[in-house]
């Protein structure tokens, strides 16, 4: 490649996909971090019980937290997928002569096992909460309810 | 005080009294985020593709937590995504907090919290019994 000047921008980062992807890998591993202690305090509960443990389980069984659920995943397959891609371009001679393909590429994985991931998780939502709710229980009545009552069916 | 040209680069010498442990830090980055590809991302499967997180209730922890397997598998999980998380926080702590007293305290903070939520885990799967 030409002799490039070397100019200041008043940072060192320049704007492209891969500081983009750094900041991402960043954000992601923080909010990860943060989740990760909240999920064991969580499971903690446990040795208080199964009244107290299942309690505690029932502020998640709503469609409100069946999304946040879908975030989690997709960040947890993101922020593993980038550091496949991470650890490509660190230990593979030429990874940084590939490092637009191996963006491409990790975008690509990352939907292929996103979307029916999603899929999965929204249906399966739905067919249950119909499944265990009373009779004449509609998606609207899953989607908005805030606590459906799976302990009483 | 020496001056230093763009194309010394190769040839400066290491920082006096340097350690090998950010090197070190590095590459458990690495290594631990190869197992943590395979352990997290199985754990999400399990839980909420494979089964439904609806369905998630006592019965279904202890059952798991019957078997050693997936006790040591958990406690794998828990230590590595700590390591690994408190490792990642820490760099980002130094990146993002100019103040040195500030990214001291957090720092400290951290490691507590860390240490803390390991010491919780560990005991929550080495002293679980089932009580039904």
């Amino acid at each position: 490649m030409a002799y490039q000047n070397i100019v200041s921008t008043g940072s060192v980062y320049k704007g492209r996909t891969g500081m983009w992807l750094y900041l991402f890998h960043r954000i992601t591993g923080v909010a990860l971090f943060g989740y990760l202690l909240l999920h064991i305090i969580s499971t903690a509960l446990i040795l208080a019980g199964p009244e107290i443990y299942e309690g505690a389980e029932a502020i998640y069984k709503n469609f409100y937290f069946r999304i946040g659920e879908v975030g989690l995943m997709a960040a947890v397959l993101a922020h593993a997928i980038n550091g496949l891609r991470i650890i490509t371009v660190d230990l593979w001679s030429k990874g940084s002569d590939y490092q637009k393909a191996l963006n491409i590429t990790a975008l690509f994985i990352f939907v292929a096992i996103f979307v029916p991931t999603t899929v999965k998780m929204i249906d399966s939502y739905f067919e249950l909460c119909l499944e265990k709710s009373s009779a004449g229980t509609t998606i609207v009545d899953c989607m908005v309810r805030p606590l459906p009552d799976w302990k009483t069916k | 005080m020496k001056s230093v040209k763009r194309t010394d680069w190769g040839r400066r010498t290491p920082p006096i009294g340097g350690s090998n442990f950010e090197l070190y830090a590095w590459f458990f980055m690495r290594i631990s985020g190869l197992f943590l590809v395979l352990l997290a991302a199985g754990h999400m499967f399990i839980m909420h593709v494979f089964n439904d997180t609806l369905n998630l209730d006592y019965e279904f922890v202890a059952a798991r937590w019957d078997t050693p397997y997936w006790r040591t598998f958990d406690w794998l999980l828990l230590t590595l995504s700590i390591l690994h998380g408190t490792n990642g926080l820490r760099i980002v702590m130094h990146d993002n907090i100019a103040n040195k007293s500030f990214r001291q305290l957090a720092l400290y903070g951290l490691y507590f919290t860390s240490t803390a939520f390991f010491i919780l885990g560990t005991y929550v799967l080495v002293a679980f019994v089932r009580v039904t």
